[in-house]
């Protein structure tokens, strides 16, 4: 009787922190922001024709936005006393980067379904991978109020990657979806995106 | 007795104090956000985005100054206007960030001046990273020694827009203070200029007035070097963005905490007047029409720009010379070497030009898509003189064309119809050349001596049909000529007796020595030209 009641308390702790860890990183308004990104995906591959440097922009547009808000999440409005004291945060951190990298693909791959998106599911899952992992990284060199930066300035760069038909598969997004080396290099990013959000949060290394 | 107590010397600090020259109000604010500024953090990666977009690409073509002016404010701000918002964003949201919203907002400084400082700061240094980027590639572009000088129109709204950028991401920065709007503002901004590219090639009117549009549907390489730049659509972009930016800053002043009444009424007096500027701009650029040299704006337009620019054209010494632009200097052997073979065959014949001069365009006239046709050369004047452009053919080095493809598509596009011209199938084909059509009209028994010799000339210059032409390598927009017509019919089309007649003719002229070719065409061009020749009495 007393270990049940141990054990659900327990329970009810972890879910509590779970809560308050969320609300601490405004994950809501950032699922709310997925749901329009998805909406916004939606929309476009309605009006956007089926192929062409358009079809491509914008989709990749869309998911460099979703990552660039996944990324602004890591940040942490308390700082070191929560480092300090959070014993379970790295584990926290990691499940909130996962589970919102996998919303964020749930909700752009519901968005565009029916309807063509250039480079398909995988495109997408590959993609935005990558732009979720530079977020992170971003987020964990210069902080995760500044984790938007990564994700966007690479969008910029690959602009003219596509426009060119650059082939270095660490641009993957001008890379056919079927494209080994730009897969792992995709996915190495997100991997080390994910353990530097982990281990080392988003800290902000300068304030301005 | 008195005593003198030497004075004591001053300290280190209060010198340099002493020194250091007391700036007014406005200008220490700024100086204080100048150093607070998140800009100068950013600017390495502005600078490896500048490289990447801009830089790399603008060095991968010819040092002219129409294609780099083009490429630097369009390139640029395509990479920099977001992530410009999204900083400017940042900035506009510090108060709320660092929760000194109400610290500030008692001071006697009014918080919409505070506002602007803090938006100046962040322009200035974004203007200095953008200048900077414009200054290495118009250093590097002069020491190649290209003709003539930058276009500064482009530049200018280029500037226009990093401080319109930031205006509208402090604004939003500002109003909404969020850790979601700097990355919200940044991609907003994105789809606002994938949204107006898209705009522009669905031919929406008023889409002309996208910041990034230099010159309409003209390729960069086909303005500003014969007559000036015409920068109507260029005054017609800063107004609206300028117009823009001031809309946004004017808003900030609005709020009851941004200041006292009369500063109040300011800012709705700026907002207003930035709109109403912004909404000018918008139907100016609706009045663009497309003209031989670039977006003309009736009610912007300067008559000066319609006068062309003088210069010493650069000859070769060929048989029939070749003249182009001294900024083209660089291509002279290319044409050359791709109009030789086709003007060696016809020299001396009546009608065949003596000189090659390059020109701006001949004609041009507007696609869908936001495309843009330009004509071909044409042959005029006593003596005959072909008039060359070059507008809208990939240059060499633009891209991956190299001067070999340059070359040869130059030969395969105008070969065929120059030949035309000379045996006379012009006459009938020339409008249609002149517009840049790729018409082919068919062998009749009327022309079919004519079509023949200009076929066999053709296989023995060895330029390709037409249709196996467009199906290949064609760099640039400029479209083929109606020197089609002068081809085999196509399968289907016409008489297939003619076209057996015409075909073995043709391979008997192309049989001929190159000599005996030409001095039949020498005695009977004449009668050729007139109709008078069968394909019976082609060698």
């Amino acid at each position: 009787m007393t270990a049940a009641r141990a054990t659900a308390g327990h329970q009810l702790a972890c879910l509590r922190l779970v809560r308050l860890y969320a609300a601490s990183r405004r994950v809501l308004t950032c699922l709310l922001v997925l749901a329009a990104c998805a909406v916004a995906l939606r929309t476009a591959l309605h009006w956007l024709p089926r192929s062409g440097i358009f079809a491509q922009q914008i989709p990749l547009t869309i998911e460099a936005g979703a990552a660039a808000v996944i990324g602004v999440t890591a940040a942490s409005p308390f700082g070191d006393p929560e480092r300090a004291a959070g014993r379970w945060l790295p584990y926290l951190r990691l499940a909130a980067a996962v589970a919102l990298a996998c919303a964020a693909f749930g909700a752009l791959a519901a968005g565009s379904a029916a309807q063509h998106l250039d480079g398909g599911t995988l495109g997408l899952l590959r993609d935005l991978a990558g732009f979720t992992g530079i977020a992170f990284l971003t987020g964990a060199v210069l902080g995760g109020g500044l984790a938007w930066i990564g994700p966007l300035g690479y969008l910029a760069v690959t602009m003219p990657a596509l426009s060119e038909h650059w082939t270095t598969p660490w641009l993957w997004p001008a890379r056919p979806p079927h494209d080994h080396g730009a897969a792992i290099c995709a996915g190495l990013v997100f991997a080390a995106g994910l353990a530097m959000v982990t281990v080392c949060g988003a800290r902000a290394w300068f304030r301005r | 007795m008195t005593a003198t107590v030497p004075a004591a010397p001053a300290a280190p600090a209060a010198r340099a104090r002493a020194h250091r020259v007391t700036l007014p109000g406005p200008a220490r604010l700024l100086r204080l956000e100048l150093r607070r500024s998140i800009m100068p953090w950013l600017a390495p990666l502005f600078a490896v985005l500048f490289w990447l977009v801009t830089y790399h690409p603008a060095m991968a073509n010819q040092p002219l100054w129409n294609i780099r002016s083009g490429i630097v404010p369009s390139h640029t701000m395509l990479a920099f206007a977001p992530l410009l918002a999204g900083a400017a964003a940042w900035a506009g949201s510090r108060e709320r960030r660092r929760s000194m919203a109400d610290l500030v907002g008692m001071t006697a400084l009014p918080r919409w001046a505070g506002q602007l400082a803090a938006w100046a700061a962040t322009t200035c240094w974004a203007e200095a990273i953008y200048l900077a980027g414009v200054a290495a590639v118009f250093v590097v572009t002069a020491h190649e020694h290209a003709w003539g000088g930058p276009l500064w129109w482009p530049v200018a709204v280029g500037a226009a827009f990093v401080a319109a950028s930031c205006a509208l991401g402090f604004a939003a920065g500002t109003l909404l203070p969020s850790p979601f709007t700097p990355p919200l503002a940044a991609f907003v901004m994105f789809l606002a200029l994938a949204g107006g590219a898209f705009a522009i090639q669905d031919n929406v009117r008023y889409a002309q007035i996208w910041p990034l549009n230099v010159q309409g549907p003209f390729p960069l390489d086909s303005y500003g070097i014969f007559y000036p730049y015409v920068p109507d659509l260029a005054i017609a972009q800063a107004v609206f963005l300028a117009g823009l930016s001031a809309a946004a800053l004017g808003t900030l002043g609005l709020p009851a905490a941004a200041g006292g009444r009369w500063l109040r009424r300011a800012a709705a007096v700026v907002t207003a007047a930035g709109l109403a500027a912004a909404g000018t701009g918008v139907a100016l650029a609706g009045t663009a029409r497309l003209e031989a040299h670039g977006m003309v704006i009736p009610a912007l337009h300067d008559a000066a720009s319609d006068r062309a620019i003088a210069y010493t054209p650069v000859c070769s010494h060929a048989a029939v010379p070749v003249c182009v632009h001294p900024a083209y200097r660089a291509f002279l052997t290319d044409v050359t070497a791709a109009h030789g073979p086709a003007l060696s065959q016809l020299a001396g014949l009546p009608g065949a030009p003596v000189r090659v001069t390059q020109v701006a365009v001949t004609s041009v006239k507007p696609d869908p898509s936001n495309g843009i046709a330009f004509g071909g050369p044409i042959v005029s004047g006593r003596p005959p003189v072909l008039y060359l452009p070059l507008a809208g053919s990939s240059l060499p080095g633009e891209g991956s064309t190299s001067a070999a493809e340059f070359t040869d598509f130059l030969r395969q596009l105008d070969g065929r119809w120059i030949i035309s011209v000379v045996v006379g199938l012009s006459g009938q084909d020339s409008e249609l050349g002149g517009a840049g059509g790729n018409v082919v009209p068919l062998a009749s028994p009327r022309n079919a001596a004519q079509v023949a010799v200009v076929e066999g000339l053709a296989n023995a210059l060895g330029l390709t049909q037409p249709s196996a032409r467009s199906a290949g390598k064609t760099p640039g927009s400029r479209m083929p000529v109606s020197g089609a017509g002068t081809s085999v019919n196509p399968p289907g089309n016409g008489t297939p007796s003619i076209t057996n007649q015409v075909r073995a003719a043709a391979q008997r002229f192309a049989s001929l020595p190159s000599g005996a070719r030409h001095a039949w065409l020498i005695t009977h061009l004449t009668a050729l030209r007139a109709g008078r020749i069968t394909l019976g009495e082609i060698p």
